[in-house]
């Protein structure tokens, strides 16, 4: 096979300090290689280092030879040359990256035309044949905010490729993406691998590793600590961290003992309709919560999962049906965590402070804090921090703590792990499952990830939309998935 | 619980610019003169003596005497006193009025949101001038009409930008959280509202104040603010003005305290960090 890119002992620093231990990779034609690694792990910036995009103040290191020509990383700008013709990104959320105002058949032939130097007339011909290659026929006339994320993002793969690149970098291609619209991607990715093209993929997604195949590394805090043929490296891991990984990926976790309903139910809701932006969410819905019961809400984006959420606590109202709440139950007993921890806070206080205020408004027992905090794991010096400087998954076990000091019956948690790590993501499930069986609360859970649900609740919703109207339906709504109109209460199993 | 909290106050001021010190410098200078000249140097502002018209500076006033023989130091530091002190009213009054409306108009949305609005834009279309004038017809003190009238036209500003605001924090996260742990309204606007908008209201605040005493000085010059013989810093000015060749520093004492003075308000307020 071809060697398509060679990357020797690359190295990012910043200042004096080393961002990028040095590594070498090479990318083969026909065959992919994904760099697997959390948030900050330092995988974007190897990407990075090698295209030549590095940010103002970041220094590389190393050599690259790109389809022939040898390049030294310390002396950048030898990559211009090279971008679009040689090299192509495919951004992460690539409906951001598209001109907002320019048409898709528009943003293609660009590349065709100031690139590889086509006239404009043989560039929308070139352009069209791309965007019909794709299966977009018919969407050249469309701005972004006209397509689908699915499509914005084969756009997107489009005008990368405009001017001929065979390497084709792939950074985070499934952020932002629900499960449907991630095996688009990876089959659009696995194409152009088949077509004898290379592909780097960065990713934080265990599945979607899994899924490429090919050449896998696995990145810790700026070091390639395990590679290898990447179902060698998933099947058999051999460092400590690709072992934590795997096992923190929700479809390996052990499976949670499912509970039948008992005792009387909460919070109940009957018959609850709601429509949006004039779309029907769901209809005729009747959930009953138990105390200690665990209940999954699983649904593509845009389905109406934190709705249905926000009008069991009130915060929202549907269109038809009722929700009551058990009598004599304190109203602040039904609580809720956040997708975004960070924005659960109040911003310029101590957290300290913030739970400080709330046992002195309802006069609770501050004793109890110390111990929570161990049992959630948490050291009291983030007390004395603002919520920006703790970390994702560190912030949403103290929002989890905020909420146990009041002893509630019923937490909602809106996709709670949704922006954290894998590792951290199955550390504050376990937590809030925990909590659950333990206080007798009722946990209603909400997440795209179905294996998740899976796991952990006694029985899943499952909310589906109708898939009528795809091509101007924004991004995140799924087209997949779709025939049934309405799939109210799928009982689990 | 105590143990946990420190006691660093809740909106730490994230360090002030190299400017704004600067702004703040100046502005402490002309409010130090125009608070010690009374002491350093007694003299009533209204007394006129024929003796010293158009004089030089001497020991009892600094800065001269002016066409009626009255010391300009005196008559300064209580013109300066006089824009000061209507400016700090109008400015702390505006900024009550602009925000409880503001927060009203965002938190409650609906017709009080748009009865405020209506309001506010009323009000802009008539220009800051004219507005300080259609008071002063209607009521009889000068001071006390400068500052209702600039009150009037200054609390546009703050209830916009509060309202700007508080309508995006109001549906966030962490505001829906602390009423869902029982918060009160109190609580959301000391904890979430304030720290965001107290930085803000600086800027506008030392806007404001220059504002203010442009318009005293302004209405002053043309004759249809202040009377004479109140000290002003605008009546000064066209006071002055048939004698700039006799006394030229006479003129260009009240040009500069008002040009000093405003220097320093704009410092304050266009030195922030970007």
């Amino acid at each position: 096979m071809t060697i398509l890119l060679n990357a020797e002992n690359v190295s990012v620093h910043a200042g004096a300090e080393q961002l990028v231990e040095p590594v070498s990779l090479a990318l083969r034609a026909g065959r992919p290689f994904t760099i697997l690694g959390e948030t900050g792990s330092g995988k974007s910036l190897l990407a990075q280092a090698i295209v030549g995009t590095l940010p103002d103040g970041l220094r590389a290191s190393g050599q690259v030879t790109l389809d022939g020509h040898a390049l030294d990383l310390a002396r950048p700008g030898g990559h211009r040359a090279l971008w679009g013709r040689v090299i192509g990104v495919l951004p992460q959320e690539p409906w951001l990256s598209l001109d907002p105002l320019m048409k898709a058949r528009a943003q293609v032939a660009e590349g065709h035309a100031l690139v590889r130097g086509l006239s404009w007339e043989d560039a929308g011909t070139a352009a069209d044949r791309d965007l019909a290659e794709l299966g977009l026929d018919g969407a050249g006339d469309r701005r972004p905010d006209q397509l689908s994320g699915g499509m914005a993002q084969r756009v997107a793969f489009a005008a990368a490729r405009a001017a001929g690149a065979r390497i084709v970098v792939a950074d985070e291609p499934t952020k932002g993406l629900d499960v449907a619209r991630r095996d688009d991607v990876i089959e659009l990715l696995m194409r152009e691998v088949r077509e004898g093209g290379a592909l780097l993929t960065i990713t934080h997604d265990l599945a979607l590793a899994r899924r490429m195949g090919g050449d896998l590394a696995v990145v810790l805090k700026g070091r390639v600590v395990e590679r290898g043929p990447a179902d060698q490296v998933l099947t058999n891991p051999q460092h400590d961290y690709t072992r934590r990984l795997i096992a923190a990926d929700p479809s390996s976790w052990p499976q949670g003992l499912r509970r039948p309903p008992k005792g009387a139910p909460v919070l109940s809701a009957r018959d609850l309709s709601v429509t949006r932006g004039g779309k029907r969410l769901f209809e005729g819905l009747d959930i009953d919560l138990h105390p200690g019961e665990i209940v999954g809400i699983w649904g593509p984006s845009g389905c109406g999962k934190s709705t249905l959420g926000d009008i069991l606590l009130g915060l929202a109202h549907p269109d038809r049906g009722t929700v009551t709440r058990c009598a004599g139950i304190a109203p602040v007993r039904f609580q809720k965590l956040y997708q975004d921890p960070p924005s659960a806070f109040p911003r310029h206080i101590r957290l300290g402070q913030a739970l400080d205020d709330l046992v002195r408004l309802h006069g609770l027992n501050a004793a109890r804090i110390p111990g929570l905090m161990e049992r959630l794991r948490l050291s009291p010096i983030l007390l004395s921090r603002r919520p920006t400087g703790v970390s994702g998954g560190e912030l949403q076990r103290l929002a989890l703590l905020r909420v146990l000091l009041l002893d509630p019956v019923f937490l909602f948690a809106d996709e709670p792990t949704s922006r954290l790590d894998l590792i951290t993501q199955a550390e504050v499930t376990e937590l809030l499952s925990e909590a659950a069986r333990e206080t007798g609360m009722a946990l209603l859970i909400v997440s795209h990830d179905p294996d998740l649900l899976d796991r952990t609740a006694d029985r899943v919703i499952s909310l589906g939309t109708a898939p009528e109207g795809d091509a101007g339906t924004p991004r995140g709504v799924p087209r997949a998935g779709g025939g049934e109109r309405l799939r109210d209460r799928v009982a689990l199993v | 619980m105590s143990a946990i909290t420190t006691d660093i106050p809740v909106t730490a001021r994230s360090g002030w610019t190299r400017t704004q010190w600067a702004g703040t410098a100046i502005l402490m200078l002309i409010v130090a003169f125009a608070l010690l000249a009374p002491i350093l140097f007694p003299a009533d502002p209204l007394r006129q003596s024929l003796r010293n018209i158009l004089g030089g500076p001497d020991a009892a006033s600094p800065l001269g005497y002016d066409h009626l023989g009255r010391s300009l130091t005196a008559r300064l530091a209580a013109a300066l006193r006089l824009s000061l002190w209507i400016a700090a009213a109008a400015v702390v009054t505006s900024a009550v009025l602009g925000m409880a409306v503001g927060v009203l108009a965002a938190w409650r949305g609906g017709w009080v949101d748009r009865l405020a609005a209506l309001l506010a834009d009323s009000f802009l279309a008539l220009p800051g001038l004219l507005m300080v004038l259609i008071v002063s017809a209607i009521v009889p003190s000068t001071p006390l009409a400068f500052w209702i009238g600039l009150t009037l036209v200054l609390w546009i500003e703050y209830f916009r930008l509060t309202r700007a605001t508080v309508s995006r924090l109001i549906v966030a996260p962490g505001v829906q959280a602390s009423r869902l742990l029982g918060f009160g309204p109190v609580y959301i606007f000391r904890r979430h509202l304030w720290p965001e908008l107290a930085p803000m209201l600086l800027t506008v605040a030392a806007f404001g104040a220059a504002t203010a005493i442009m318009t005293i000085a302004a209405l002053g010059f043309v004759s249809v603010g202040m009377r004479p013989p109140t000290p002003e810093l605008g009546l000064m000015m066209v006071e002055m003005l048939p004698y700039y060749r006799e006394a030229p520093m006479a003129l260009l004492t009240p040009v500069l305290a008002t040009f000093l003075t405003l220097l320093g308000l704009n410092l304050i307020a266009g030195g922030r960090r970007a």
